[in-house]
């Protein structure tokens, strides 16, 4: 899992743009889609090449260690990863040229070595039929998998597309009459300050060239990623036109209807469960409140590589306050569960605050499957949801119940019908793969 | 009937077309910097005479209309009406539909329009600095630079109108990009101060006005001096590319109806609108002494500080928007003609089809910022193809050689019309048409398959919708264009008396 963000700036003055101190923001919107390793690269002006940076750790981090002069470019495109050493790829020939992606390309185990394999085919059509549209539209065409990349040319154009299903987000801005810019989620965008103008279209190739923004389309039933609307995404982002935030909103309201139970109070746990429990407390007529703090900075504990990080994680940072606790029966939320783990230990953070039950509920159907895209889900055998029904979970996470938000009810909060949406890690069955 | 026109584009293709289906039958004679061959083509079909001329040269402009004996002449584009064109031709006793030079002020000067709209009190201003130099503009920006004053969030223009180019417009909301877009600002201003020394017409030279947001539409009218008749409203697209990026160009298509309002602006702003114009046409009336007998129009923008607001003006018929009015129109376009050049046009009851209109312009790439890439380029259009789509087809940049070749001119080259009764089919219409223009030397073309789409459509009334609310809370608080500012150290400003301040030491 990635986030990307490309930056193009038109017209005669576009020289003096600098496009790193976009993308720097840019990307640091988009820090919670990948917070292992940071990498961009440049379209220099000066040499008429292209250059690179990276490194592991979060956007600050790594802009902080670079050279200002080393940046300096009014092209450029950026990555933040989930996966150390995932850096923007590099290829030399035929064609020099640089490319982000976000999801994987169904190319190699990898997804590094995928996208790289992916950037050398984009290098190779583009020689070949001297057409870069044509030529990424075919490759979206040949390329199975979930993905959405933005490639950076010597020639300087930007050319960026969507796997034809969509299931990875691009979405597109404008600034003024000079800039446009491409990025993972609509915040992004927002943040640069720039107008969000709509989205690239799945199985979409668009190729910005200084003269021209061209666009070209193999036509396919779309499958955008569900898991991006329940947990990826940030909540002020619009993904494919539909508010991230008026999901989660949704999910709320369904979760309340779909397993009614009695309670004092509705705790959400931060950060993406909060929204789901203030729309749970509105349907149900019991109040919500904050139920607890928070210590160091936002990690994003689901996407956390390894496991002793992620217990610690959730230790650092859910300290439950107890007036909000204590004495309650209290309907517990989360947006997904993975192992268990960090949700066994919050719930016995809250019962020794002197939660009396706790009911947890869940934003999102049970996780039964590895998504092939990149997502960061753990292997199979280790999915609680695979292996055990809801009274199972209850009993060994201790909680006095638990449910799941059904995939009907997920696929209704999003708005679109189940053959419009990727559910694969929910179901096990994937669109865009060879096997299917 | 003889007829006079001037200019080359699609808008005065269309001018020239809706001549020509008038009931008095006019043989039509033109003239133009190049040879647009759909003018060439009526000329001949009419009976008339096509000639290449300078279109601001008002002696030859004269000349020719002295030769040709035509019984009025009409104005396309800007410049000649800049050039004293209509003023010579009325010396000379030839009547001419089209705004004399001290009217078309309004549109030359984006400054003097400015300076009109405040002194006379007319809704829809805008604050704004004029400046002589880069040096100028930039010490005040660069003055209020870490505060929020109306000054961070700008619109950096020519003060004359220049062939809709050179204006940026920056936003600069984000303190953590303040130095990146105060550095743009500066640039800019630079950039400008260069383009603006080719026009000695004017001592102002850089215009800043405050940025404002919201959804732009067009209001063109035809005017007797008397009274003025608006058209239904048309929305242009002034960026080059796909989902509104990029550079400023004349317009990349527009869009109109079904009926005198677009889907995001209310009959009520369309009233508002036609008032500001109608107002703004008396002041600069009743300032130079003179008469204005026309067309104008107002490129309008709904904002959050007055509701309708005016952009630019302009002492014309807007390209492409002209396409979408006269294609609509059902009175006679002669009549209104005479009725404008009589005096009449109160009298006359000018209707339109209650359809919907697209324009897209095709233009070669290259346009508009390296416009000798974009010329030179044989063109090739299969007009059977495009009327079997349902469409119409008009020149633009074009120029038509000795033996009938046509090539390119660096300009929108062509530009496609469709109507249906929505929109979102209108441009699908186009859209099909498209593949049918090309180039014969393969240089490539582009156009805007996004105009009339219902992404752009619903983008355009989701921001006019919150607009609205905006401006209409205001005018029920009765704080329509009140601002108020605070700086640190200095305290409460108000922008507004500040800005009538300095006009009225300019006046003494």
């Amino acid at each position: 899992m990635a986030g990307i963000f490309g930056f193009y700036a038109f017209g005669e003055e576009r020289m003096n743009w600098d496009s790193s101190k976009f993308i720097y923001y840019g990307l640091s919107a988009l820090q919670g889609r990948g917070q292992e390793s940071t990498s961009l690269a440049i379209y220099s002006y000066d040499t008429h090449s292209l250059k690179w940076a990276s490194g592991d750790g979060l956007v600050d981090e790594v802009f902080g260690k670079m050279k200002q002069e080393d940046v300096k470019g009014f092209l450029g495109i950026g990555q933040v990863s989930a996966e150390k050493g995932d850096y923007a790829i590099r290829v030399e020939e035929p064609i020099q040229l640089a490319l982000v992606g976000d999801g994987k390309p169904e190319l190699h185990e990898n997804r590094q070595r995928s996208f790289q394999i992916f950037a050398e085919m984009l290098s190779k059509k583009m020689y070949e039929l001297k057409d870069p549209l044509e030529a990424a539209k075919k490759l979206i065409g040949e390329v199975k998998g979930g993905y959405s990349f933005i490639a950076l040319t010597k020639d300087e154009r930007m050319i960026c597309g969507r796997d034809v299903h969509g299931i990875k987000p691009l979405e597109v801005g404008a600034i003024g009459f000079d800039i446009g810019a491409v990025a993972s989620e609509s915040s992004a965008l927002d943040v640069i300050g720039a107008e969000h103008s709509g989205y690239i279209k799945p199985g979409e190739a668009v190729n910005f060239d200084p003269l021209s923004i061209e666009r070209g389309r193999i036509n396919h039933e779309t499958a955008y990623c569900s898991f991006e609307y329940v947990y990826l995404a940030r909540l002020d982002s619009y993904l494919n036109s539909i508010s991230v935030s008026k999901v989660r909103e949704m999910i709320g309201r369904r979760l309340a209807e779909e397993n009614p139970v009695k309670a004092d109070v509705v705790i959400g746990v931060p950060n993406t469960a909060i929204p789901f429990s203030m729309s749970y407390s509105e349907n149900s007529e019991i109040p919500v409140r904050l139920g607890f703090t928070r210590t160091g900075r936002h990690v994003r504990s689901a996407i956390k590589p390894s496991q002793f990080d992620r217990i610690v994680g959730v230790q650092l940072k859910l300290n439950p306050i107890r007036t909000s606790v204590d004495g309650k029966e209290i309907i517990l939320i989360d947006d997904s569960v993975v192992r268990g783990n960090t949700l066994r230990n919050t719930v016995y953070n809250l019962k020794r605050k002197g939660a009396k039950k706790v009911h947890v509920r869940i934003g999102s159907p049970p996780l039964i499957s590895r998504c092939p895209f990149g997502t960061e889900v753990p292997p199979e055998d280790e999915l609680i949801g695979r292996a055990l029904s809801n009274d199972e979970i209850a009993e060994i996470i201790g909680a006095d119940s638990f449910a799941y938000l059904s995939i009907d009810g997920l696929c209704k909060s999003i708005g679109l019908p189940r053959s419009s949406l990727c559910l694969g890690c929910f179901t096990g069955k994937y669109p865009s793969l060879h096997n299917n | 009937m003889k007829i006079m026109g001037l200019g080359n584009a699609s808008r005065e293709h269309a001018i020239a077309e809706a001549l020509e289906r008038s009931e008095h039958h006019p043989r039509i004679f033109w003239l133009g910097d190049i040879g647009n061959p759909g003018i060439f083509e009526i000329c001949k079909r009419t009976g008339g005479d096509f000639a290449l001329s300078k279109t601001t040269d008002s002696e030859k402009v004269s000349e020719y209309a002295k030769r040709w004996h035509v019984d009025f002449v009409i104005i396309g584009p800007e410049e000649p009406n800049f050039h004293a064109v209509p003023d010579e031709l009325e010396r000379r006793g030839i009547p001419c539909v089209g705004a004399s030079r001290d009217v078309a002020m309004i549109e030359m000067s984006k400054a003097e329009m400015r300076r009109l709209q405040w002194e006379y009190g007319i809704r829809g201003k805008l604050l704004f600095k004029t400046f002589r130099s880069a040096q100028e503009a930039y010490s005040v920006l660069e003055r209020y630079s870490d505060t929020l004053t109306w000054l961070q969030n700008v619109a950096l223009k020519p003060a004359r109108q220049a062939g809709g180019k050179g204006v940026k417009v920056v936003e600069d909301q984000q303190l953590y990009l303040h130095d990146e877009k105060q550095r743009f600002k500066s640039k800019h201003a630079d950039w400008l101060e260069g383009y603006m020394k080719s026009y000695s017409d004017i001592d102002d030279k850089i215009l800043v006005e405050e940025k404002v947001w919201g959804p732009e539409y067009t209001l063109q009218c035809f005017t007797d001096g008397r009274c003025i008749k608006g058209m239904p409203l048309v929305q242009d697209n002034k960026h080059a590319h796909e989902f509104d990026i990029g550079t400023e160009t004349g317009g990349m298509g527009s869009i109109s109806g079904p009926g005198f309002t677009l889907p995001f602006i209310t009959k009520e702003e369309y009233e508002e609108s036609l008032k500001i114009v109608d107002f703004l046409v008396r002041a600069i009336q009743d300032k130079v002494g003179k008469s204005y007998h026309g067309m104008v129009a107002g490129q309008m923008m709904l904002t959050e500080i007055e509701g309708p607001t005016i952009i630019e003006m302009y002492s014309r018929l807007g390209d492409p928007e002209a396409l979408n009015v006269l294609n609509t129109l059902k009175t006679d376009f002669v009549d209104i003609c005479l009725a404008i050049l009589d005096g009449n046009l109160s009298k006359l009851n000018i209707e339109f089809d209650e359809k919907a209109t697209v324009v897209k312009a095709i233009a070669p790439k290259g346009y508009p910022d390296n416009r000798e890439m974009a010329k030179d380029h044989p063109v090739f259009v299969d007009r059977q193809a495009i009327k079997r789509e349902g469409c119409k087809f008009y020149w633009g940049s074009a120029d038509i050689r000795e033996g009938g070749e046509i090539k390119s001119a660096g300009s929108r080259l062509v530009e496609i019309l469709a109507i249906s009764d929505e929109i979102e089919k209108a441009s699908k219409m186009v859209d099909r048409c498209i593949p049918h223009v090309k180039l014969l030397d393969s240089w490539g073309l582009f156009y805007r398959s996004d105009i009339g789409s219902p992404e752009l459509l619903s983008k355009r009334m989701d921001v006019a919708d919150r607009v609205r609310m905006l401006y209409q809370y205001r005018r029920d608080k009765d704080m329509l264009g009140k601002r108020v500012d605070w700086l640190p150290k200095v305290g409460k400003m108000d922008p507004v008396a500040l800005l009538r301040d300095e006009l009225s030491k300019r006046g003494e």
